[in-house]
């Protein structure tokens, strides 16, 4: 079945990347916003129903190309084409005419780039497609055309033209070292070169840009919430999940342990996770507020990252919790987008409704049982207990792991505060509403048929925590609560003054 | 003499025999001129193609005879003359295509599409010269030749550009021929041979053959806009958009730095030129010269004079890939030959597109100029990421080669200067990009022209669209034999094991 599996790579990135051939016509508006939904369908079936394990040899392709899937690929692509399926879906009923082509000609080429670069292994069709993703996005950015999006994309741009300059450094000194183009043989020779730090620093920064590391992401809280909604759901959703993409399949990880650098990631985490929290809550507005979650929860995934390289023998059961965190953080943060361009409807009870769809994927997010959070957050906290790994610093995550639970949920409080002051009552486009239903809905059924399983870290039956892991799960909850609560308190107080 | 010696011939002949033609046919004569012009531009890519499968097989074309004693006149068809012979050959007939229609309407035709034809004639002769001697006629042809081209509107401000590129030029040439009388009273008439000739050469003419080659690269390096000898190229834009097309990408700047590559390859040989010290200079001189120029293009206001700029930068990049010692970065920058053509003449002719259509010359003119011209718009958008070294376009391939090529070499600096002049291309394009698509359009355009369905002439419009296909073609399927690439690959081959 070799051939069929080509086939379906082939049309996954194809379809999106020839898309844009139907803005030719200025007649074929209504085909082009109508087949926004189906530009990821290839690349879903091709997540779901085939095995791991295939590759696909492009010997014409730049320096010889060969796009493969593995385990964690397969996860990241599920993420990225669920994600602008729904997306895609909400963005049917959410856009205007505005520049509705343009706007659609660089949802392809995105959508292209960040399905390209899930299968691409050789570092040219890799790096061409991150870069594809990279500049494309900048459209979806600076769509609205007002001037606080013509500033965001500035920023934007400037760090991504950066980011992507430290990657072909990189790319370029890593595969002169391994002699080879595949991004599987960079690995053991970064780890083994005399200029192993040079490369990781440059491959650290140059991808970090994308996933929000500390100091690096001063463009994600400005471009993120400018775009339109679906592109604002992809961006954070999936888009910045090719960052980590990236540093998971270049970096050295179960070839040798780097105490400095785990040391290194572990500080960005923290920084990250509290730091943009701390930031998070001060912002007015909704998708501002999203935006610092989500690099809060980045700053999670970056802790996983550091215990990784930290724990070489670890390293490979941590990459699976990471792949489940960025699935499932993808999908509950896209659904939260998408909630904030939705209007109430009338009537009580179908208000009640609505705040409830929109309240769940943010509760998950914060680890409420019986949803993919839950999991994630147990299978996060079994990783990084710290009787099993093998470093100095282990003895600080749990408390870290701890106060960034408590920073997620007052962020989501924080949002649904901000969100309450925003929504407006009417009636929602079709579409729009059956990309939102379906985005939630994907964010909390999915994981049910997720391989949770990773080396019995989180046992069967899969959505039942055990009493000890409830509480574990619900305390952090309850002093966010608290915390809000007690905010919200005070400022009566102070207002009634 | 068989077939195969006279084949180069009329490769040469075609452009020659159309020159003759076009100035004996009368002002009034469009269709005839069209005709000849296009008929012997297929000709001539017909006979290029004949010839790169034959020098790939191992063919050997070529002729020489000799003129006086110890001086012989020697065309012949290697890998490098193809590289060479087949990007002019190329876009000699796509740049016809877009001055046909460019010059529609305008005085003096014969006279320009005669020296136009000239100037190609010369680029095929430098292609296929076989030796110093025969390599400076053409050379000197193409001066001469493309003065009338670069002065072609006589307006006061081009009678100046003109002015200053002959200054340029003939003094570029006079130290090039004193150079080349010096080399042979040194070494006698030397043929161009893969692997060069002063491998074992007495150490007591190591001295002479080091001050040679400076003069060499002196002379040839005005032509290939090394600093400090570029300051004639921006001036130069002052030419019809087709010209500076032919400059930037064919004609002027990349004999320059054809003729560098032969003297370094051919002449001397890589390994001799490397033991003589001269290399390593002449790579910081380059890198210099790329972001030197970079940053003088990041505050031009013009469109053309940035692109001039850019094309100072670029050219550069060839005889850094050319300086590093091995075999991966010779090919990078012999790559860049052709990908750096490809992309300046899309830039240029999309640049001459949005003059003719809109009156369009300042950057500042630009805002929204995407939904008037969409196609023009796109192919500059696809040149200008070229430019930047975006993949996967044909600028990445060559960044991508000659970073490895350098880090092969052990001169891990190049990488920082490749990944500085990135972060300048981008700087000066990308705000351009920004423009083009994003920014609402002014009230009215300077000067708009309409032709129909099209958002321009159709003359206009196929070219740069074609070599931004191409642009994107060579990058994607840089492995497939006789892509630039591989030809690169090939040349370099047989210099490094000859």
């Amino acid at each position: 079945m070799i051939a069929f599996e080509s086939v379906l790579v082939l049309l996954a990135v194809g379809l999106p990347l020839l898309y844009p051939i139907l803005a030719l016509r200025a007649g074929w508006a209504r085909v082009l916003r109508y087949s926004m939904p189906v530009l990821p369908l290839p690349a879903l079936v091709l997540a779901l129903a085939t095995e791991p394990g295939w590759q696909l040899e492009l010997p014409w392709l730049l320096n010889g190309g060969l796009w493969a899937m593995d385990e964690l690929r397969r996860l990241f692509l599920l993420l990225t084409a669920v994600l602008w399926a729904v997306a895609g879906i909400y963005a049917v009923g959410y856009l205007g005419a505005h520049y509705l082509q343009r706007f659609c000609v660089f949802w392809g080429l995105t959508l292209a780039g960040n399905i390209g670069l899930t299968v691409a292994v050789d570092a040219g069709s890799f790096y061409s497609f991150f870069a594809l993703m990279t500049f494309a996005g900048y459209g979806l950015v600076v769509h609205e055309g007002t001037a606080e999006a013509s500033h965001a994309g500035r920023v934007y741009l400037v760090m991504a033209v950066l980011g992507e300059m430290a990657i072909l450094a990189g790319l370029l000194l890593a595969s002169a070292a391994a002699d080879s183009q595949m991004l599987s043989d960079l690995p053991p020779a970064i780890a083994e070169s005399p200029r192993r730090d040079l490369m990781m620093a440059l491959l650290v920064a140059g991808f970090g840009v994308k996933a929000g590391l500390p100091l690096l992401h001063f463009w994600l809280p400005l471009a993120h919430p400018v775009a339109p909604t679906p592109a604002s759901a992809v961006l954070s959703g999936a888009m910045i999940k090719a960052g980590l993409l990236g540093w998971l399949v270049t970096l050295p990880f179960g070839d040798i342990a780097l105490q400095g650098w785990g040391t290194l990631m572990l500080g960005a985490g923290a920084v990250g996770s509290i730091g943009a929290a701390v930031l998070g809550v001060c912002q007015q507005r909704p998708k501002a507020v999203l935006a610092y979650s989500s690099i809060s929860q980045m700053g999670l995934m970056v802790l996983m990252v550091g215990a990784a390289m930290a724990d070489s023998e670890r390293a490979p059961v941590l990459f699976s919790v990471i792949a489940l965190y960025a699935l499932h953080h993808g999908l509950a943060k896209g659904s939260l987008f998408l909630s904030a361009g939705m209007s109430l409807p009338a009537g009580r009870i179908r208000r009640a409704a609505v705040w409830l769809l929109i309240a769940l994927p943010g509760l998950s997010l914060a680890g409420l049982p019986f949803t993919s959070g839950a999991l994630a957050k147990l299978a996060m906290k079994e990783g990084l207990a710290e009787d099993k790994l093998d470093f100095a610093l282990g003895g600080y995550l749990s408390p870290l792991m701890t106060a960034g639970a408590v920073a997620t949920l007052l962020l989501v409080l924080r949002y649904f505060w901000t969100l309450s002051g925003t929504l407006q009552t009417g009636r929602n486009p079709p579409m729009l509403a059956a990309g939102w239903l379906m985005a939630i809905g994907v964010s909390l059924m999915a994981f049910w048929w997720m391989p949770w399983e990773v080396e019995g870290l989180v046992k069967s039956p899969l959505w039942l925590p055990a009493p000890y892991q409830l509480w574990a799960l619900i305390w952090p909850m309850l002093l966010a609560v608290a915390l809000a609560g007690l905010t919200l308190w005070a400022t009566r107080v102070v207002r009634h003054r | 003499m068989t077939l195969n010696a006279w084949i180069p011939v009329f490769a040469l002949m075609t452009s020659l025999v159309a020159a003759l033609v076009i100035f004996l046919l009368p002002e009034k004569g469009y269709r005839l001129r069209t005709t000849v012009n296009l008929g012997a531009a297929l000709v001539k890519l017909g006979l290029v193609v004949v010839m790169v499968w034959g020098v790939f097989r191992g063919v050997d074309y070529g002729l020489s005879f000799t003129m006086v004693p110890g001086v012989t006149f020697v065309l012949k068809a290697d890998a490098l003359s193809m590289m060479f012979a087949g990007l002019s050959a190329v876009l000699w007939l796509l740049t016809t295509i877009y001055a046909v229609g460019y010059l529609e309407d305008s005085p003096n035709r014969s006279r320009f599409f005669g020296f136009f034809s000239l100037c190609v004639a010369s680029t095929m002769g430098i292609a296929l010269a076989g030796n110093l001697f025969t390599f400076f006629l053409f050379y000197e042809m193409l001066t001469l030749s493309t003065y009338p081209l670069v002065v072609h509107r006589g307006t006061e401000k081009a009678l100046r550009a003109g002015r200053t590129y002959l200054i340029y030029t003939l003094s570029g040439g006079a130290v090039l021929l004193l150079a080349i009388a010096w080399l042979h009273g040194v070494a006698g008439d030397l043929p161009f041979r893969e692997g060069g000739h002063f491998i074992d050469a007495d150490p007591e003419i190591h001295r002479s053959l080091i001050l040679i080659f400076i003069l060499l690269v002196a002379g040839l390096g005005v032509k290939a806009a090394l600093f400090p000898l570029h300051g004639w190229l921006p001036q130069a834009m002052v030419a019809p958009a087709p010209v500076s097309a032919l400059l930037h990408a064919v004609a002027v700047v990349k004999a320059g730095a054809f003729g560098i590559v032969r003297v370094v390859y051919d002449i001397y040989g890589v390994e001799a030129s490397s033991a003589l010290g001269v290399l390593e200079p002449l790579a910081w001189l380059a890198a210099f010269t790329i972001l030197y120029a970079s940053v003088r293009a990041l505050s031009q206001v013009d469109l053309k004079r940035r692109l001039a700029f850019s094309t100072i930068s670029q050219v550069s990049y060839i005889i850094l890939g050319v300086s590093l010692f091995g075999p991966v970065a010779a090919a990078g920058g012999l790559v860049h030959l052709l990908h750096q053509g490809l992309m300046k003449i899309t830039l240029f002719f999309c640049a001459g597109n949005y003059a003719e259509t809109l009156g369009i010359h300042r950057i500042d003119e630009m805002d929204g100029v995407g939904r008037r011209m969409p196609g023009t718009s796109l192919a500059f958008t696809i040149g200008a990421f070229g430019m930047i070294g975006a993949p996967p376009l044909a600028g990445f391939i060559t960044k991508w080669v000659l970073g490895s090529g350098a880090l092969a070499a052990g001169m891990d600096w190049v990488i920082a200067v490749l990944v500085l002049s990135s972060l300048l291309n981008a700087a000066y394009f990308l705000p351009i990009l920004h423009r083009l698509w994003f920014r609402e359009p002014q009230a009215s355009w300077p000067e708009e022209r309409f032709w129909g369905r099209l958002e321009t002439s159709a003359w206009l419009f196929w070219p740069p669209l074609l070599t931004a296909v191409m642009t994107v073609m060579v990058g994607v399927l840089a492995s497939l034999p006789f892509s630039p690439l591989s030809w690169a690959e090939l040349i370099v081959l047989r210099e490094y094991s000859p």
